[in-house]
């Protein structure tokens, strides 16, 4: 690890920071100042701390503020902002959610558990007697501790070992029950908490923030979708069979040439088609093709439940399409030469970079890994594609028993002995993501400059 | 596994921190606003039982004024007028706190008592209400 470090360091100083981590940068920096702004109202209205119990209740209202903060944070990393989405990518916010979220969890537990002691201490009541107290006697808290239920609830649902036993579309609406918990919880901050009962304008920021998130919310994740199928009336036009087990789906509609302008090569829309059994849920699925007004292509691997079904669809079948999203784009590259590397059906949003990345001849490289040759896509479009444009196509087929690991160090290095000044855009299965990132490592490809977005959300 | 350690970890430090960075002691008494008790305060010959209306201290939470009963020189008992009531937790706070305050001010015979921890605000406001009272009664 060292070696690769040091050597990296001698070679080249490393690409400049991209788009994408000064906005993260960015980004955490406001949600930092928001943080401090919230201890400081703590710090700025609490007097001396004296004794045990002080001690406890105000950790205890400490983790209340951080956590009442850190809910509308986290709806707001959901919200899907577009510029947001385009320049950090849908994968990173989601992930980032995903860690507040048991942060999250983690402060309102801290918050209950201290109240209730510190209380109870102040007032020399045992602590059942005390939670009945302020459960039933303090204002708002019976919707405050419905909605704390229902928030744990839905904590031990997305706790990764339960969902893997859940179906996705499952786990997706019950997590929008956090929307309900959060409007129940929110009213007993502003009737209980002392930093906000003698104090006008923390109130007052605090509705901002909360009715803001919730503006945003309603305006990226419905009402511009709304918009949009609206103004589109999208419809499949097609289903095609490409492999065993794979579909394409083509959509049509009106303006798409407005859709088509505005999506970058490489993102994806959550799709939704309105047929049985398929209308409660929206997966994403990157476009296959360049976008152009004629028409959308998705293609899809049975993977079961709602991919599966996708075969079925009959032309004409109504379609809603929330998009686009990601920042699996040509955004992403710091340098001329680029190498694609897709396994399975990974391959649909490379298929688009492999047409439209900017590239002279000669320094865009498609390497595709497919387990049989059936299974391979778009062979005839690659291929014509390849000769268009002057770029390389490897194909690395066959079964791991006989050919072993393919995505090794040593064949990558063979296919392309300057590797190491290529951007590397990886799409794929898990697995094969985190083995090629390991060879690209040991290549002596810097991290930054391998892109690759992943989908377990 | 490790992140999940260290933020945990680190808020629960910053938490501590923050904490410790408060001041952990008040001089009771001396924190204690003066006030002045209102006028006509006294009601009763102040040789025999009378009472005596203290002022009325404002606190962060709100008012607090007390009825000082007086046989003699001696404080016989204490009733409060007003306390800081506006939430259910100051109530709660206040039912815990005021009959520690009235025994102790019967116990020492003057103002010069100690505040009941998490109600520092109603026993500034009560002993600086207590005081007033005291000095009325002289």
């Amino acid at each position: 690890m060292t070696s690769t470090v040091a050597s990296r360091t001698a070679t080249d100083p490393g690409p400049p920071l991209r788009h994408g981590d000064t906005a993260a940068q960015a980004l955490l920096t406001a949600i930092g100042i928001g943080a401090v702004a919230v201890i400081y109202l703590w710090w700025s209205d609490t007097g001396p701390i004296i004794g045990a119990a002080q001690w406890i209740t105000n950790g205890a209202r400490l983790c209340g503020l951080l956590a009442g903060y850190t809910a509308p944070v986290l709806v707001l990393l959901m919200s899907r902002i577009p510029p947001l989405d385009r320049t950090l990518g849908t994968d990173r916010l989601a992930r980032w959610h995903a860690m507040g979220g048991r942060y999250f969890v983690g402060l309102v537990a801290s918050h209950i558990t201290l109240i209730i002691w510190g209380y109870s201490l102040t007032d020399n009541t045992n602590v059942v007697h005390q939670t009945t107290e302020i459960v039933f006697h303090y204002p708002d808290m019976l919707k405050a501790t419905c909605g704390t239920l229902l928030l744990f609830g839905v904590g031990a649902v997305s706790a990764r070992a339960a969902r893997r036993r859940l179906r996705y579309e499952t786990w997706y609406h019950l997590h929008l029950l956090t929307y309900v918990a959060i409007v129940l919880v929110f009213f007993h901050q502003l009737s209980n908490g002392d930093q906000f009962l003698h104090d006008q304008a923390a109130r007052i920021c605090w509705y901002c923030l909360y009715l803001g998130a919730g503006a945003v919310v309603l305006w990226f994740r419905f009402a511009l979708p709304g918009r949009d199928a609206l103004r589109h009336q999208l419809r499949v036009a097609e289903v095609r069979t490409e492999a065993p087990g794979v579909v394409s789906v083509l959509v049509t509609g009106r303006r798409l040439e407005e859709l088509a302008a505005r999506t970058r090569p490489g993102q994806f829309f959550r799709w939704r088609f309105l047929a049985p059994g398929l209308a409660w849920s929206a997966n994403p699925y990157s476009l296959s093709a360049p976008p152009t007004g004629g028409s959308l292509r998705i293609t899809v691997k049975e993977r079961g439940g709602h991919s599966a079904a996708l075969a079925g669809l009959r032309p004409g079948t109504r379609v809603l399409a929330e998009g686009p999203y990601g920042a699996f784009t040509a955004d992403r590259r710091s340098n001329p030469k680029v190498l694609l590397l897709a396994a399975g059906v990974g391959i649909t949003p490379l298929r688009t970079l492999f047409e439209t990345l900017p590239a002279a001849p000669g320094h865009l490289t498609l390497i595709y890994r497919a387990g049989r040759e059936q299974d391979l896509l778009f062979r005839a479009e690659l291929e014509a594609v390849a000769q268009a444009r002057g770029a390389r196509l490897h194909y690395l087929v066959g079964p791991r028993t006989e050919i072993g690991e393919p995505l090794q160090t040593r064949t990558l290095l063979t296919l392309l002995p300057d590797l190491r000044d290529h951007d590397v855009y990886l799409c794929g299965p898990q697995g094969m993501v985190a083995t090629a990132r390991e060879a690209l490592d040991t290549a002596g490809v810097p991290a930054r400059r391998v892109h690759y977005e992943s989908f377990e959300f | 596994m490790r992140r999940i350690v260290i933020t945990a970890g680190g808020t629960a430090f910053g938490v501590l921190l923050l904490l410790a960075a408060k001041p952990h002691q008040t001089g009771s008494a001396e924190a204690a606003p003066v006030v002045a008790a209102p006028k006509g305060a006294v009601s009763g010959s102040a040789t025999g039982v009378h009472t005596v209306i203290g002022g009325s201290v404002g606190t962060a939470l709100g008012p607090v004024q007390l009825k000082v009963a007086f046989d003699g020189s001696r404080i016989t008992g204490v009733t409060v007028l007003e306390e800081p009531d506006s939430t259910p937790r100051d109530e709660q706070i206040n039912a815990q706190a005021i009959p520690v305050l009235t025994q102790e001010t019967l116990a020492a015979q003057n103002a010069d008592i100690d505040a009941v921890s998490g109600a520092t605000f109603t026993s500034q406001g009560y002993i600086g209400s207590l005081q007033s009272a005291l000095d009325a009664a002289k």
